[in-house]
């Protein structure tokens, strides 16, 4: 009885601000997406409407838009699982002596403002980026490729902005793989490569799992860098709820697309972790 | 003790929560554009007012929009006293019931000030008059373009810029096309499909003015959609910049000065903006800013006038209701989106 007071007790100051900065917040916003808006008066606050949810499956930009987000969340974290594990299998199996360095070499991008780190991909990817005139330069190619306001450059971005997640992650449910178990299986007559398929992947699922839901959700919600590498034509629900908000002021449809967002995140979550957990035997 | 101490905290952070950014009685906080706007507006309007009262001046930086919304979100406890906001916003504000009315018996510069300045009921004052219209590179433009159709040479594809509809190049240029070609305020269409080839020519639709400064510094346009206030300043700094009025008229701007709902100086926000109306900080701030002023008592350079509209083309200049815009441009902004942009 009493650790469960105690337990209570030490949740109590995360779960006050997560209680008054998001769920609170969140309440208040569903009376205002039942709402309608009327440009030039206001927010309607006599009328109810479900037109604000039925407008994000029957239009068709709302549809591509958030079909569009979504894709990108799971593109963004296959590169990353893709691009992390070799590096967090280096950092834990490769020469103890490289460790510190690479990890470093790891984290070092997030000592960056975001916002630096985003203008310096566009300095990169631009029509006349350093990209592009080195292309040029040698010959590659005639005109500049489009890198940018396209998912080329939300995906380039993105993924360098959250890969340092998914390798933390890694390098923690790799760490956890006994050894011994992949020597029983070795001695057992197991390739290596049978052996990382069926012995190590298995057991660094729930990092896989926790790795991908991170960047999964980061992604989808991320504003600054689709804004600043997708201009203000390339929208994704983030920018788009960013909009309707603070530039069309129709904060019921915005609140309407908050919750579509929150929601879908919430659904794919669920979903993934699920099917994860059945491939890695954990069900 | 721990608890009590935990319990304070809690309770200030609370405090903090419900009551915004509350001024002190000698600061007034004031919602302002950023870039040159911000520093020309300290040196025209914030150092005057300092001197003249001893009060002191915060600023809050935004673009119309934001301004728009963060006044909404604080409604009727705005940490604003005094906001800046292009003449759709202002009115859209007023609607909402957000803004106060204006005292012109406290402001002692009002019967200088022309009457297209004044909102309805005074809600709100232009505090300046800009454009939006055709700004191209003197050097590579030989011939001074004399029509929006001008843009649309093909001998500037991929050599133009022209603005996103989020900022007011965008939708202004939409409709003075629009209208070019037969459109009306309700029947948007033509200047739609008009666009369309122009929006895929462009080098890329700027959402912040000063995008195009680099854009011509670097020599990637000749020719742009732009604020000849801003062309102005940059001309003033070495590039070789024209503004040119098409022969359909011109756009005009009228970026407004009201005060919000909720304030407690009232008194002090009305001296601020008779400070900004008094004729010789508007003089100050239109030579600086190279934009029109709403004082009739004002005469400017001959460098500003240059660039600011003046005869036929102020007189040709289409001004639209803001009124009719603040309940169309979300309309608008929807097709652009979903018909332009795809």
């Amino acid at each position: 009885m009493k650790s469960l007071r105690t337990g209570a007790l030490l949740l109590s100051p995360l779960l006050f601000v997560l209680l008054a900065a998001f769920v609170v917040p969140l309440l208040l916003l569903v009376p205002t997406s039942f709402q309608e808006y009327r440009p030039g008066e206001g927010i309607a606050t006599d009328v109810w409407t479900l037109q604000n949810f039925v407008r994000i499956g029957a239009d068709e930009f709302y549809r591509e838009v958030v079909l569009r987000t979504i894709g990108l969340g799971i593109a963004v974290t296959l590169s990353c699982l893709l691009l992390g594990y070799p590096v967090a299998y280096l950092i834990v199996r490769g020469n103890p002596r490289w460790r510190l360095p690479l990890t470093l070499l790891v984290i070092f991008p997030l000592m960056l403002n975001l916002v630096v780190r985003s203008f310096g991909w566009i300095v990169l990817l631009t029509n006349r980026g350093v990209v592009n005139n080195l292309l040029i330069d040698i010959g590659l190619i005639d005109r500049p490729l489009r890198l940018m306001f396209n998912m080329t450059g939300l995906m380039i971005g993105l993924t360098h902005i959250y890969l340092p997640f998914m390798v933390l992650m890694l390098v923690a449910a790799l760490q956890n793989v006994p050894r011994d178990v992949e020597s029983a299986a070795a001695t057992l007559g197991s390739s290596r490569f049978h052996i990382f398929r069926a012995v190590t992947l298995p057991l660094t699922a729930p990092g896989i799992i926790s790795g991908s839901i991170l960047v999964f959700v980061l992604t989808i919600s991320a504003l600054v860098t689709p804004r600043m590498l997708g201009g203000p034509t390339y929208q994704v629900m983030a920018t788009l709820i960013y909009d309707e908000f603070m530039l069309l002021l129709d904060w019921p449809s915005g609140s309407a697309l908050s919750f579509a967002l929150a929601i879908a995140t919430i659904f794919i979550i669920w979903i993934s972790s699920r099917m994860t957990k059945r491939w890695a035997g954990l069900a | 003790m721990i608890k009590k101490s935990l319990l304070a905290a809690a309770t200030a952070s609370l405090a903090l929560a419900s009551a915004p950014g509350v001024a002190a009685a000698d600061e007034l906080v004031l919602g302002s554009f950023g870039g040159s706007f911000a520093d020309n507006v300290t040196a025209c309007y914030i150092e005057p007012f300092k001197a003249a009262t001893g009060a002191d001046v915060i600023l809050k930086l935004g673009s119309s929009s934001q301004h728009a919304a963060a006044v909404r979100a604080t409604a009727g406890q705005s940490d604003m006293d005094v906001v800046f906001a292009d003449d759709a916003f202002a009115v859209q504000m007023a609607n909402e019931g957000l803004l106060v009315q204006l005292d012109r018996s406290k402001l002692s510069n009002a019967p200088e000030i022309i009457d297209g300045a004044w909102g309805a009921e005074d809600a709100y004052v232009a505090a300046m008059l800009g454009a939006t219209t055709i700004i191209y590179n003197k050097d590579t433009v030989t011939t001074p373009p004399t029509s929006w159709n001008d843009l649309f040479d093909p001998k500037y594809e991929g050599r133009v810029t022209i603005g996103d509809i989020s900022g007011t190049t965008g939708w202004q240029f939409l409709a003075a096309l629009n209208q070019m070609e037969g459109g009306t305020l309700d029947d948007i269409t033509p200047g739609i499909e008009k666009v369309k080839p122009l929006v895929k020519s462009s080098v890329l639709l700027y959402s912040q003015a000063d995008q195009v400064v680099a854009l011509f510094e670097r020599g990637e346009i000749d020719i742009a959609v732009w604020y000849p206030d801003r062309a102005g300043v940059a001309a003033k700094n070495g590039l070789p910049l024209a503004a040119a009025y098409p022969a359909e008229g011109a756009v005009g701007i009228r970026p407004t000065i009201s005060i919000p709902k909720g304030t407690a100086q009232e008194d002090l926000a009305h001296k601020f903006i008779d400070t900004v109306l008094d004729a010789d900080n508007q003089k100050c701030f239109s030579e600086v800013q190279f934009i029109g002023s709403v004082n009739k008592n004002v005469t400017l350079s001959d460098e500003v006038s240059a660039i600011v509209p003046t005869g036929e083309a102020l007189d040709k200049m289409l001004f639209l209701d803001p009124n009719d815009m603040a309940k169309r441009l979300p309309e608008w902004t929807r097709r652009w989106q979903r018909e332009v942009l795809r």
